[in-house]
Parts: structure tokens; sequence; C-alpha cells
């Protein structure tokens, strides 16, 4: 069988075969090794093999993101159960909880609790409703509170190792979401990957792009950034198979109707234009008055 | 009837043990009563040190040596341990002498499956009581109370089971094995004298004894020598008392040396908390809430006041256990955050507080109810660490100014049997549009203006959609009257700011950001 440079199909995972389950038949010649079967590529033999240029298969369970364009660029269709997926953000707010709402409205579906640890800022319960996020189930822990984002970096990060490390051990979780310091321990992540192969959902951490440089445990890097109003670019810093030149770009579910999207639009082309647009429409006031 | 006797003949060398510090118990160590070494442990005696020796021979002997005094106290709390781990097994315990506990487990012998899995899961049962090392516990079994102490404190050498110790299940074979005991075992132990008379003569064995008539024996030795041989054959009636359970749980340990640092604190808490887990399956309960009190050392300064104080810790379980594990876990996180005025030289262990509900089930596949059950328990135990007010629950407030409409709370137990505060409701996600932020910061952030356009870091941001008009909280005396809109900053993330309807100074509008859109 020839070997396709598969890019964006999985294989199907193949079994192995017991030459002894049926007698095949004689040949017509007689060959050197009468054991000997046709030679078979090696991705056939065991999922977990494969080749650098397809996309490797994930082993454990995988959950669907929600976007499909996405989804054909992650190994195994999907975020990763049970390892750390690390997520580099420029600044908090780029559009990553959107990213993130399908695979965790679906695991609180499940009857599963979610834990943030250490947010950037305070969440608003009636926008992750809006999202799909049932804030019942969901817990907040918070390692540094009432500090100033400077004092917060500077802070060592043991309190929220330990407790990610102990939430990911204790498996009664669904999604774990983790903003860490900059600066972390050498072998922090190593020990979370460790500990999350208890866990039974996905573990997203998510740092800032100075991490883009660091070595890490995770199998799974992405980088993003905003690529307009309600878009987001997604580069694959790291995956389990050949690396990704092209970014992918996704469209968020919206927040701006379809005139405002215009306008920003507009206004990213030429930005001179829109500082006298603003000015001369008169936007219809929505009905949130007292 | 059955009779069970644990005899530990160790425990007061066990129960000082309990009290060392983790380097000294290396050591060779002597308890001594009074002037006499009393007992001794595996490092002392091979440096020569026997019980009986006086004081200044043993401590000629050994120079690192550790000597301790015997407390009968220490001793009696240590037995109370043994005792409260047999009531888990049957209601009828008595204790004979300082160091031997009697079990009557005739009634339980069905349920547990026979004498042999009885005697395993005793030994499981004490395993955990000992520190560092389990009780050196001799067992025997048989029909009458006396004799199965005796047997047990006897413990010969090939004539038990490895598994059952020395037992006898039949009257006739308790008077053949009881034939064998050696003379100085009978009656009470300091009756050296008695023993003494009784091998001068050549009576070396209780069959001896038996063989000489009773009239002269009793007029010789007294009648309670005889009485005692009866009771151990079954020939006279043995009543006992038994033990009852107290309803609160109390005990002390002083520390050998004063504890300095919070690991050491722990390692004495921890013997305190193996009691405390015996007592509380003694009385088929689970622990809700406990009380660690350290008694720290007496300043010594003039002017210090006179009375020790005492700091206490006090533990309250949300989902009540009685892992010991999970207990001690609970404590060294909670005295990781307390900071110790003194030296501590004694630890109290106080328990009132439990919960008379039996343990959920076991199940080998993670079922909901084990699921919240776990996660309440991961719960207690980060707030252990992190504190009370960092582990929260967001709810929901009906109110329009947005840094009032979403509310931080701290977690007690499961996060869907919080109840939530009167204000709180759950809005129906479907009938929301996107147009709030996630990201709300603590406080808005002043923007500064140039050129009617406010500008974030450095950046001119672009208005795109708005204004959105919030007036409220005239009520409450916080009046907000804000035009929200939706801009776009240069990289193209959305942000949201507003800025007051009316301006505070007449002529500039103050720009602030509420929050990011993610």
């Amino acid at each position: 069988m020839a070997l396709s440079p598969s890019l964006g199909s999985c294989v199907a995972p193949a079994t192995l075969q017991v030459s002894a389950a049926r007698p095949v038949p004689a040949p017509a010649t007689l060959p050197l090794f009468p054991s000997a079967r046709p030679a078979r590529s090696p991705e056939e033999l065991h999922p977990a093999l494969w080749r650098a240029h397809q996309l490797g298969r994930a082993q454990e369970v995988v959950l669907a993101s929600g976007f499909a364009d996405l989804d054909a660029q992650l190994p195994g269709g999907g975020w990763p159960a049970g390892v750390l997926t690390e997520l580099l953000l420029p600044h908090a707010g780029v559009g990553e909880l959107r990213l993130l709402a399908p695979v965790l409205a679906r695991q609180q579906g499940a009857q599963r609790s979610l834990m943030w640890f250490d947010p950037p800022a305070a969440p608003c319960a009636w926008a992750l409703a809006a999202l799909g996020i049932a804030v019942r189930q969901l817990v907040v822990v918070q390692s540094r509170q009432n500090l100033k984002h400077r004092a917060r970096e500077q802070l060592p990060a043991a309190d929220i190792l330990w407790a990610l490390e102990h939430a990911l051990k204790s498996g009664h979780l669904g999604a774990v979401l983790a903003w860490l310091p900059a600066r972390l321990p050498a072998d922090a992540l190593r020990r979370l990957q460790l500990a999350a192969q208890a866990h039974e959902g996905p573990a997203f951490l998510l740092r800032g792009v100075q991490a883009r440089n660091q070595p890490s445990a995770a199998p799974l890097r992405l980088l993003l950034a905003s690529a307009g109003p309600d878009t987001l670019r997604v580069t694959l810093l790291k995956r389990r198979g050949p690396p990704l030149a092209q970014p992918i770009t996704l469209a968020l579910p919206p927040v701006l109707s379809a005139p405002a999207r215009a306008r920003a639009l507009a206004g990213r082309v030429a930005p001179r234009a829109a500082v006298t647009a603003v000015t001369a429409v008169a936007a219809p006031r929505t009905a949130t008055a007292a | 009837m059955l009779w069970l006797a644990l005899h530990l003949p160790l425990l007061s060398l066990e129960a000082f043990c309990a009290t060392l510090a983790e380097a000294d118990r290396q050591r060779p160590v002597v308890l001594f009563d009074g002037h006499q070494v009393s007992a001794v442990n595996a490092a002392a005696a091979q440096c020569g040190i026997r019980p009986g020796m006086k004081r200044a021979t043993a401590l000629a002997l050994a120079a690192d040596l550790l000597p301790g005094q015997a407390d009968a106290a220490r001793d009696a709390a240590a037995l109370q341990a043994v005792a409260h781990v047999a009531l888990a097994f049957t209601p009828s315990v008595t204790l004979h002498g300082t160091q031997t506990v009697l079990l009557e487990v005739q009634a339980s012998l069905r349920y547990f499956g026979g004498l042999p899995a009885l005697h395993q899961r005793l030994q499981d049962a004490l395993a955990p009581l000992g520190h560092p090392v389990p009780h050196r516990v001799q067992r025997a079994a048989a029909p009458t109370a006396l004799g199965a102490a005796w047997l047990a404190r006897w413990h010969p050498r090939g004539q038990g089971d490895l598994v059952l110790g020395t037992h006898a299940t039949q009257p006739a074979a308790l008077q053949r094995l009881l034939g064998g005991l050696p003379v100085d075992l009978l009656g009470a132990a300091p009756a050296q004298a008695q023993a003494q008379a009784l091998q001068a003569m050549g009576l070396h064995t209780l069959s001896d004894l038996r063989q000489l008539p009773r009239a002269g024996l009793a007029r010789r030795f007294g009648q309670t020598l005889l009485d005692d041989i009866d009771r151990a054959c079954g020939q006279r009636a043995d009543p006992r008392e038994w033990l009852t359970l107290p309803a609160a749980f109390e005990s002390r340990l002083e520390l050998h040396a004063r504890a300095d640092s919070t690991e050491q604190v722990l390692l004495g808490a921890a013997v305190l908390l193996a009691r405390l887990v015996a007592w509380a399956q003694a009385r088929q309960a689970r622990v809700a809430a406990f009380t660690l009190a350290m008694q720290h050392e007496r300043s010594s300064r003039p002017g210090g006041d006179a009375t020790a104080p005492a700091t206490e810790l006090r533990i309250e379980l949300a989902d009540p256990a009685l892992d010991p594990a999970h207990l001690q876990l609970l404590l060294r996180e909670r005295l990781a955050h307390c900071a110790l005025a003194a030296p501590t030289l004694e630890l109290r262990l106080h328990c009132s507080h439990v919960v008379q509900a039996s343990a959920p089930n076991g199940e080998l596949f993670p079922t909901r109810a084990s699921e919240s059950a776990g996660l309440v328990r991961l719960l207690e135990r980060l707030r252990a660490r992190l504190g009370d007010t960092q582990v929260q629950h967001l709810v929901a407030v009906a109110d329009h100014r947005p840094e009032r409409a979403s509310l931080a709370v701290p977690a007690q137990g499961a996060p869907s049997s919080n109840p939530a505060p009167g204000d709180a409701f759950t809005p129906a996600s479907a009938a929301l549009p996107l147009h709030r932020p996630a990201w709300l910061l603590p406080e808005p952030l002043p923007l500064a203006e140039r050129g009617a356009l406010p500008w974030l870091e450095g950046r001119p941001l672009q208005l795109v959609s708005g204004p959105e008009r919030i007036e409220a909280g005239w009520w409450d005396g916080e009046p907000a009257a804000r035009d929200y809109f939706i801009a776009q900053a240069e990289d193209g993330s959305l942000v949201w700011l507003w800025r007051g309807r009316l301006p505070a100074v007449p002529g500039a509008v103050q720009w602030f950001l509420q929050g990011r859109f993610a």
C-alpha cells in the first residue's frame, strides 16, 4: 500500500492479524520463508505508530472543540483529555473563553464540575451563562487575591501549583483552566503533566506569550491572537504531527451586531475615517435602561 | 463463651516512644520506675541493660541513653485506644491488669467468618495505633477470661498456631494447656515472694499445684490463689464489668522534647488522630469536627502570665469522614497557617461532634454520589491550604450595574448544594445575547482621551457599538448613570468601556474601562 501523506485525515486504527487464524493458501512458487507476510506500512501495526508527516492519532479520549477547522488540525480530532494543553495569549480577552466554551459546556452537561485557578479578572456570571457555562457547577480558586497585576506576577506560584496538582489527581473534575504566572519552577509542568493522567477531561494552562520560547511538557501548544472583531487566529506551536505553517482563523460566536461589525472592519482598514464615522452615527439604544 | 486476650508486653515502652521526636527513636531508651529499670528497648538491651537494674548502672552502660519515667496515665491512655479498637468487633470488652484487653467474641464469630478471619481483622485494625511500629501483641483464645489472659501472657513457643496464637476451644483442652503454665505468672505481677516460695518448694507449673491438696494450699498461700486457678479452669464463675465508650473523645499526649516546628507537632498529633479514629469506629460514627489544643511553655520572664497559654485549632469537616490520612492532611494545612506563640509541650485532642449515619458504600465504578463526595473532599483540602474565602462560587445577581451583577461567594460543600444568597437567580442562557464581557475588571480603569477617542495602553480605541445607557442604583446610595460602548483595540480585541452620563467636571469626558470580551 502506497504511503499517502494524509495531513487532515486520520488512518483507521489497524488490528494485528494473527497468522494462524486463517490458513493461507499455498502459493504457486515456494517463497524463501513460508511464514513471511507481505510488508505492510508500520502505521497499520499499532495506533500509537505514526510517521512524521502524518498527524498523530491521540491515544486518549479527545473532545470535539466545536470548531471544525480547528478539529481538523488537532491530533485525534479534538482537545485531548488527560494531558495538558497550553494556550498562549498576548493578554486576557482575545476570545479564549468563546473558544473553550463548547467543550466546557459539554463537560458540564455530563454532570462534571469545572475548576478555574486564578482567572485574570472577575468572571461575569451573566456572560458565562450566555456562553453556556453553568455557574452552579463552576468553582473559582484564587490563590493570590487582592493584589495588583505586577504583584501577582512576582508572588511564588507554590500555592497554585499545589492546588492544581491536587485537583488534577483527584479525578473528580470535568475540566480545569489555570492561569499560571510567567515564572514557574523548572519541573512544574512535568509534574502537572504526570498529575493530569489521573484527570478525565481537558486541562488548559493559559500563559503569556513570553512562554513561547520556554520548553514545555504539554503535548499541545497553541498561540492565540485576535485577528479582528469576533475572529481568532490560532497558531499551532506544538502538536503530535507536522508543524502547521499557516495559522487558522476561526469565527467566534459574535458579540457585535452586523452593522457594528461592518463598522469595526472598516475601521481596521482605515482608522482615520472611523474617527468621524463614530460621532456621526446615531446607534439605536438597546432596551436595558433601568 | 470464647474469650480473646490481647496482651501488650511492651506497652509502656511503646507509649513512651510515641512521644519522642523522629531522631530520638534510634537511641537506647530505658523506662525507670523510681530508681529501677522497668522496660528497655532493643538498642538498650544490646548495651546490656536489663529490667531490674539500678539507674546508675544503666546510665553507665549506655552513653547516649534516653531515660524516661514510667507513667501509668500514659499507659492507660494507650490501652484505652486498643480497647476502643476491640469495641468495634464486640460490645463485650474488658481490661485485665495494665497490659491486657479481653474480648468475648462467641457471638461475633459467625459474623466475622471464624476465628482466623477475626484475628486478621483485629491485626489490621491495630496496625495504625502504634507509632512508629505497630504494637507488639500476644494473642490467645480460651473458654474462660482468666485462662485466655494467662495464656496470652505466657505465650509459649511451639504450643500455638502462628496465626491464632495459643488457643483452646474446649475446657478440657484448656486445662491441659494450662498445666504447663509457670507459677510466676499466677496472681498479680509484683507477687515475687509467692512465686519464689512456690519454686523453693519444687512447684514450677500449674499442674504441680493442682496435684496438691486444696486445703493445704489455701492455708499456705491464701484462698485467692485457689479461686484464680478455679476461674481459669472454668470451675468458678468469673463475672466481668464491660467497658463503656465515653460520649466525647478526650486524649492528651505530653511530648518528650518540646516541639518547635509543625512537623514535630504533626508527629504527636498523628498518634492522637489514630486514637480518635479508633474511638469513632467503635461508636459506628464519623468525625465531623475536632479541636487540637497545644499547650505552650510558660514564659519565664517576670511579669508574664502564670497560666500557660494554649492555642486551639478547630477543624470542621464539610463531609464527616473517618479517613486518618484525610484528617491528617487537613490538620497539616491548617497548622501551616497557624503561628505558634511558643514551643509546644503537650497536645490535647477533643472531639464531641460526630455523625451517626453509616458511611457511604465504597463503589467499584464512580457514580454521581461518589463524584460529588470526592469533589467536596477536594474543596475541603483546598480551603484548608488556601483559606476559606479563596475557593469561590459565582452567583448571578439581578442588578443592572455590572460590578454588582456577579458575586463571588465562598464555597461550602458541593457546588450544587450551595445555598445562593437572596438576590441571586439563574439566568436562562438561551435568552441572552453575548453583549456582556466575560472578564470584568475589579475597579473601572480610567482611560486617557485624545482627539475625542479613548486611548488604551498608548493606542486609540475605535468605538463600534453603543451607547447603551445603564442607570441604576438610585435606591441604595450608589447611583450609576453610564453610557456603555463596545470598542475595538488596535489588535482586534473588543473591550467594554463607559463614560458618565453627566460628567463630573463640566466639559471633560472621563472614559473608564469596565471589561474585556473573552
